[in-house]
């Protein structure tokens, strides 16, 4: 019996390492397409080249034109001139809305020559002008005279627009995958 | 000896319970490792450089005084009662993607998020549509294909009767919406669609068809109008 169970003590203290050490090992292996390690980063400033406004909106998926501010240099060496074309991507439209909700675009998508998307933090949005922050208040002012309150429904918030003048930023992980 | 049989006769009496325990255990771990998984592979997939977790939680969701986590901790809580229709990979991700969707939006606008939480809290309608939207980008970034986000919300969500005075949109027009912005923005899902012999894509290809001929007449006529989906 004694032998019994020292055989069997002794299975159990040599197979939970191994066990442990295998699933833990499972969630190192899988081979990515990212490494993020490195934190040198390259800003690249754009202009988009036509405005746009939510007003004049076009469809989802649809494509920007923007073009590069200021050369672009990584490690001293220049690998973007300015005025270089860029293509971008309109990802998502959130409308303006009722109580004074600014409308919302996000952009993303950008085609730099010679750079890959996966080097790119390149998310960008831009909102309208929120109305909120005095629409609430006027709304709970008068909801004591009944209906009128509603009628801050009708406010809407601002429409979210770009323009020729603006700069927007993002950045190039030169040593990314 | 008699004090070794008296403590296998307990310890046996008690397998069943520790059985029980280490199977739902076990369960939970297993499903807490694929939320894990598929959760932070979307976001490294989508360089969302902002902390989310995610946390299985076996209890049913409580509705009433309960504060949103996602947007109040960056949590993100999958309830039982909705992991169990996900029943692929694609479907989680699908779940996934929509709440990390809603977090990203916390943590965007003035006072760390806080405006834009009470935004999505109050004006759900709209940030609802937007959330889906972009759990669709966030799935096919993460090579998820997006048609799932459509057959796990026609599985899940019920079907009001109206939408008018109600803080959420149909069901059927968000589907719509989703459906429409897979149409504009990644047509080669739908023009190699993986999913037509999937009975709940067909089902939600059934129950769409006035939708869907809106869209149509949108694309036909080149227009960047809003369709009023039923």
């Amino acid at each position: 019996m004694n032998r019994f169970l020292k055989i069997l003590v002794s299975a159990v203290i040599f197979f939970i390492p191994a066990v442990v050490a295998e699933s833990a090992n499972s969630l190192n292996s899988e081979p990515f397409d990212y490494n993020f390690s490195s934190t040198y980063s390259v800003p690249i400033n754009l202009s988009i080249t036509e405005d746009f406004s939510t007003k004049e909106p076009i469809n989802e998926g649809g494509h920007l034109q923007f073009k590069i501010v200021d050369d672009v240099f990584v490690h001293n060496n220049k690998i973007l001139s300015a005025g270089t074309i860029v293509n971008a991507k309109l990802e998502t439209i959130v409308t303006s809305g009722m109580n004074g909700f600014p409308a919302e675009i996000v952009i993303s998508n950008f085609e730099i020559p010679e750079i890959k998307s996966s080097q790119l933090m390149q998310t960008y949005t831009q909102k309208g002008t929120n109305r909120c922050f005095w629409v609430y208040p006027l709304k709970w002012a008068l909801t004591p005279i009944p209906f009128v309150g509603s009628l801050t429904n009708l406010i809407k918030g601002g429409h979210a627009k770009i323009t020729t003048s603006d700069v927007i930023t993002i950045f190039y992980y030169p040593d990314w995958n | 000896m008699r004090l070794f049989l008296i403590l296998a006769i307990i310890a046996i009496l008690n397998l069943p319970v520790m059985a029980i325990d280490n199977y739902t255990l076990e369960n939970e771990n297993r499903i807490q490792t694929l939320i894990d998984n598929i959760g932070t592979n979307i976001l490294n997939k989508n360089k969302i450089d902002k902390r989310i977790i995610f946390t299985y939680d076996d209890k049913h969701k409580k509705k009433l005084l309960s504060t949103d986590k996602r947007l109040s901790k960056r949590q993100i809580i999958v309830y039982k009662d909705l992991y169990k229709s996900a029943q692929t990979d694609d479907e989680v991700a699908a779940m996934l993607s929509r709440e990390i969707s809603t977090v990203v939006k916390s943590y965007s606008g003035i006072w760390g998020g806080r405006l834009d939480s009470i935004q999505v809290t109050l004006g759900s309608k709209k940030f609802e549509i937007a959330a889906d939207k972009r759990a669709v980008d966030y799935m096919v970034n993460a090579n998820y294909n997006p048609l799932s986000l459509i057959i796990f919300i026609n599985k899940t969500c019920p079907q009001k009767r109206s939408d008018r005075f109600s803080r959420h949109n149909l069901t059927s027009k968000r589907l719509a919406r989703i459906y429409e912005y897979i149409t504009y923005k990644y047509p080669e899902y739908l023009a190699d669609n993986e999913f037509l012999n999937n009975k709940y894509y067909q089902n939600f290809l059934l129950t769409s068809i006035e939708n869907r001929k809106k869209l149509k007449e949108k694309i036909k006529y080149n227009s960047t109008e809003e369709i009023d989906y039923e």
